[in-house]
C-alpha cells in the first residue's frame, strides 16, 4: 500500500529480497528490512554475488547496514520467477580466483595502454574517483 | 532467593510501565478485556492441576474491569515455596495492567505457582523476565502470554513437542494466527512430567518469543486513540524542527514522536493530498488485504508506527506553497477525474458523445474517377486503376498567387501571426496564473497592486491584438481570429477585458462573421462562444441592435445570403440565437432600454428576417438553444409561423424547445 503514490517510496519494498548496486561496484541481494529518510537500507540474510564472465558467486554477508547515498540502483526480485539459467554458480574460492584474475588482466592491459600513450606524448589521467566531482 | 535481584527486577518493572505509557497512553480498555480472556483462564487453571482441565472453557468473563481482576479473591491462593513476596509498589494497578507484568503478581498467581515446582532455575527464571520486559516494551506483554513463557520455561517439554512447530519454527503456526488461549492450551497439555535441559527450554523460549512477536494483528494493542486533549498534529514547522540539531534519536521507540495522536491510516493532515486523492486511498484502504503466503520469520520487524513517521516525513518535503506550478500534473490529473465524475453524478449533460476521430470519408463512385482530392489536403489520395496509373503528388492551390513574391509574403505574414500569438499566450498564462492564485493573504494595498499589475499586462495583450498590421490584413484582430490558436487567446482574454474593449471585439467578429466561418477550417469558432455569450449579456439595447446590423449586413453577401450562412454554421446560428435571446430578456424586464432612434425599427425588421430565414432553411444544431426564443417570436409573429419556427428548431436540436 502506497502511503505516499505520485511519489516514490520505499515503504512498499520492505520485506521483499531485493537486489542492490553499490557505487564500489558491489552487488549485494538480501531482504530489505527497515528504511530510512535518507534511504539508508538494512539488509537481511545479505549475500555478496560476484559476477565474473558467466560464473558467479555468491558470499554469505549476513546483515548489512547501506548508507544512501551509497546505492546506485536498488530493485525487487522475484522469488517467483524462475532463475536465469545463462549464468553458471560456482564456489567462493573459484569465483574470487576468478576476479582476481581478471583485474589482474585489467591491470595489464591498462598499463600497456599507458606506456604506449606516453610513448606518444598523451597522457590520460585514471578516472578513479569521478565520483567525486 | 535472591530478594534482591527481585526488587531490582521490580523497580525496573515501574520505568517500564512508566514509558509504556508515555509512549502509548493511558488507554487501556480496548484491548486489555477483548482479547483477555484471562480470567477465563484463572478459572481454568483452577481446580487442576493433575486432573487435565475440562474442555476449553468459554471464558465468562466476570466484568472485566482490570482493577477488579486483581482484587477478586477468586482463586485459593497457593503461597509460594520458596519465592518470598515482593514488596510492590502498587502505584497503578489499573495502569500497571496495560503493560501486565508486575513482578509480585506473576508469583502470587496460582497458575505460575502450580507450574513451579521445585527450584526453579534462576538463570530461566531471568531469561522468562527479560523476554517480558521485551514483550512488554513492544507492547505485547499480556497476562497470559507471560503465564504461556513462565509455563514453558519451568515446566517440562513432553517428547511430541520436541517435533512441535514451535521448536522447529515452522510455518504450521501460520495458518491461523493463535490466540493467547490457544497458545497457552498448547503449552499447557504438553507439559508434562519430564526434564529437559536448559539448552532446550531456551531455543523453546527463543521461538515463541519469535513467533509471538510476528504476530502483530492478535497479540499487539492497537495504538492509542487520539487524545482529546492534545493538539491534532504537529505543524510542519514544529516537524522540520525536530530535525537537524533537534532530530530525536534514531532508535525504533523515539522516532516516531511520542504524540500519542499518531495513528492514522494514511497521512493526515501534514500532507497536502489532492481531496480526491484522499477519497480514492480511503476506498483502496477498505480493499486492500495483506498476503499471507510465504511465512516469513523475520518480516514487520520495522513497525507500522517507524512507516508512518517516514511517510509522514516524505510527505512534509513534498509540501509547496504552489502546487500547480510544481506539480502540475497531479494536480491537472485529480481536477480532470473531480471533473468527470462530477459529471457522471450530474447524469451526461446534453447529447455529448465522445470526440470521435474524424477522417475523411470518401465516396466510392460507380464513375471511374483518375482523381481523388480531399478538401484541404495538397495532394491526390493515391487511386490506382487499370487504366491509369498512379498520379504523382500534385500540389494545387486553390486560390491562385501571381507571384513567388507574393507567396512568400502571405507565408512571413502568417509566421508572423502565429509567433505573435505564442509571445501573447504566454502572457495570457501569466495573467490567469495570476487570476487564479487570489490568495487572501495578501493585504489591501498589495491586492491593488496586483490587480493594476494584471490589467496592465491585459490591456497590453489587448492593444498587441489590436495594433498588429491594420493596413495589411483587413483590420484590427482579424489575422489573430483566422487561426485556430488566435481565437482561443481571444476567447481566455476576454473575461479579463473590459466591457467596451470586449464589445469591439464582440463587433469585429459579428461583421466578419462570413469570413469567419468559411475559413473555419478546424471548426475552431465555438470556443468563442462561451465569452461572447457573457459579453451579449451585457450589452445595452443600443449596442445589441448595432451587433446585429453588423451580422445581418456584413459587407461582401446580401442579407438573405449571409442569414443561410449562419444558419447553417453552428457557431453563426448559436451568437445569432445569444443575440436575440439578449434582445428578449431586455424587452421583456422591464428596464429602461434609452434606444437610439431607429432601434425599434431595426430590431422588429431583423426578428422578421430571422424568422423568415429560420423557417425555410435547414438549421444545424446550435451550441446552446437559449429558452425565451419562442416567447420572443410568438410576440412578433403570426400562430402558424411560430408554430413552424418551432418544428423547425425542434427537428434540428431534438429538443422540446419550448412548451408553446
Amino acid at each position: 500500500m502506497n502511503y505516499v503514490p505520485g511519489t516514490a517510496s520505499l515503504i512498499d519494498d520492505i520485506d521483499k529480497k531485493h537486489l542492490v548496486l553499490l557505487r564500489d561496484g558491489r552487488t549485494l541481494i538480501g531482504y530489505l528490512r527497515s528504511i530510512d529518510q535518507f534511504a539508508n537500507l538494512v539488509f537481511h540474510q545479505t549475500v555478496e554475488r560476484i559476477h565474473v564472465g558467466k560464473k558467479f558467486g555468491d558470499i554469505p554477508r549476513g546483515i548489512f547496514i547501506v548508507r544512501g547515498e551509497n546505492v546506485v540502483l536498488l530493485g525487487e526480485i522475484d522469488v517467483d520467477k524462475p532463475c536465469d539459467t545463462v549464468l553458471q554458480q560456482v564456489s567462493i574460492e573459484e569465483i574470487l580466483e576468478e576476479q582476481r584474475l581478471q583485474q589482474q588482466a585489467k591491470q595489464e592491459t591498462e598499463k600497456v595502454k599507458m606506456q604506449v600513450l606516453k610513448d606518444r606524448g598523451l597522457s590520460i589521467p585514471k578516472a578513479d574517483n569521478l565520483d567525486e566531482y | 532467593m535472591d530478594c534482591g535481584l527481585l526488587q531490582a527486577m521490580a523497580e525496573e518493572d515501574e520505568e517500564i510501565n512508566v514509558h509504556n505509557e508515555e509512549t502509548f497512553g493511558t488507554d487501556l480498555d480496548a484491548q486489555g478485556t477483548t482479547e483477555d480472556p484471562s480470567s477465563g483462564l484463572l478459572q481454568f487453571v483452577e481446580p487442576l492441576p493433575p486432573p487435565p482441565p475440562p474442555a476449553p472453557p468459554t471464558p465468562p468473563l466476570p466484568d472485566p474491569k482490570p482493577p477488579s481482576r486483581h482484587s477478586s479473591p477468586s482463586p485459593p491462593r497457593q503461597k509460594p515455596q520458596c519465592l518470598p513476596r515482593t514488596p510492590l509498589r502498587q502505584r497503578g494497578r489499573g495502569r500497571g495492567y496495560r503493560g501486565g507484568l508486575d513482578r509480585g503478581q506473576m508469583f502470587e498467581d496460582p497458575a505460575v505457582m502450580r507450574i513451579v515446582e521445585g527450584r526453579p532455575n534462576l538463570k530461566v527464571m531471568k531469561m522468562v523476565y527479560l523476554l517480558s520486559k521485551k514483550l512488554q516494551l513492544r507492547g505485547l506483554a499480556s497476562r497470559q502470554l507471560v503465564l504461556i513463557l513462565v509455563c514453558f520455561a519451568f515446566k517440562t517439554l513432553d517428547s511430541a513437542i520436541m517435533h512441535s512447530p514451535i521448536i522447529t519454527g515452522s510455518p504450521i503456526f501460520s495458518r491461523q494466527p493463535l490466540t493467547p488461549r490457544q497458545l497457552y492450551n498448547q503449552v499447557y497439555y504438553s507439559t508434562r512430567n519430564q526434564t529437559y535441559s536448559d539448552t532446550v527450554k531456551q531455543k523453546y523460549l527463543h521461538n515463541v518469543f519469535l513467533f509471538v512477536l510476528n504476530q502483530p494483528g492478535r497479540f499487539m494493542f492497537p495504538s492509542s486513540r487520539p487524545c482529546p486533549s492534545t493538539p491534532q498534529s504537529l505543524t510542519p514547522k514544529m516537524m522540520q524542527l525536530r530535525f537537524g540539531a533537534n532530530s530525536p534519536r534514531p532508535s525504533p521507540f523515539y522516532s516516531p514522536s511520542s504524540n500519542p495522536v499518531q495513528h492514522f491510516r494514511y497521512p493526515g493532515p501534514v500532507t497536502q493530498l489532492h481531496p480526491q486523492h484522499k477519497r480514492l486511498l480511503s476506498q483502496k484502504q477498505g480493499a486492500f488485504q495483506r498476503k499471507f503466503d510465504g511465512w516469513d520469520p523475520y518480516c514487520n520487524l520495522m513497525t507500522t508506527k517507524e512507516r508512518e513517521w517516514i511517510t509522514r516525513l516524505q510527505m512534509i518535503q513534498l509540501q509547496s506553497e504552489n502546487p500547480y506550478l510544481e506539480d502540475y500534473y497531479y494536480q491537472e490529473y485529480y481536477r480532470r477525474i473531480e471533473a468527470k465524475m462530477a459529471e457522471e453524478e450530474l447524469g451526461i449533460r446534453g447529447k455529448r458523445e465522445p470526440p470521435k476521430l474524424t477522417t475523411p470519408y470518401i465516396t466510392k463512385t460507380d464513375s471511374y474517377a483518375p482523381v481523388v482530392h480531399i478538401e484541404g489536403s495538397l495532394g491526390q489520395v493515391a487511386v490506382s486503376t487499370c487504366y491509369s496509373p498512379r498520379r504523382a503528388i500534385g500540389a494545387v492551390h486553390a486560390t491562385v498567387i501571381s507571384t513567388l513574391q507574393e507567396q512568400k509574403d502571405m507565408r512571413q505574414q502568417r509566421l508572423e501571426v502565429l509567433s505573435k500569438i505564442e509571445k501573447l499566450f504566454i502572457a495570457l498564462l501569466e495573467v490567469e496564473e495570476t487570476a487564479r492564485m487570489k490568495t487572501p493573504v495578501l493585504s489591501e494595498a498589495e491586492e491593488r497592486r496586483l490587480g493594476e499589475k494584471t490589467q496592465w499586462k491585459v490591456e497590453n495583450i489587448y492593444s498587441q491584438l489590436q495594433d498588429h498590421n491594420p493596413a495589411d490584413s483587413g483590420g484590427e484582430f482579424l489575422p489573430f481570429l483566422l487561426v485556430s490558436k488566435g481565437k482561443r487567446l481571444l476567447a481566455r482574454l476576454l473575461p479579463f477585458l473590459k466591457q467596451d474593449s470586449a464589445l469591439k471585439i464582440l463587433r469585429i467578429v459579428t461583421s466578419n462573421l462570413p469570413t469567419l466561418m468559411s475559413r473555419d477550417a478546424e471548426e475552431a469558432l465555438p470556443v468563442l462562444y462561451p465569452a461572447l455569450r457573457n459579453v451579449i449579456g451585457g450589452l445595452s439595447f443600443s449596442q445589441l441592435i448595432k451587433v446585429l446590423k453588423d451580422l445581418i449586413t456584413s459587407e461582401p453577401l446580401s442579407t438573405y445570403e449571409s442569414l443561410t450562412v449562419t444558419c447553417q454554421n453552428k457557431f453563426g446560428l448559436s451568437l445569432l440565437y445569444a443575440l436575440l435571446s439578449q434582445g428578449e430578456k431586455l424587452l421583456s424586464s422591464g428596464v429602461r432600454l434609452e434606444p437610439s432612434i431607429g432601434d425599434f425599427e431595426t430590431w422588429t425588421d431583423t426578428i422578421f428576417q430571422v424568422a423568415g430565414q429560420l423557417s425555410q432553411c435547414s438549421l444545424v444544431e446550435p451550441l446552446i438553444l437559449p429558452s425565451n426564443l419562442l416567447t420572443l417570436f410568438c410576440r412578433y409573429l403570426d400562430k402558424r409561423t411560430v408554430h413552424q419556427l418551432k418544428s423547425n428548431i425542434e427537428s434540428a436540436t431534438g429538443f422540446v424547445a419550448l412548451p408553446s
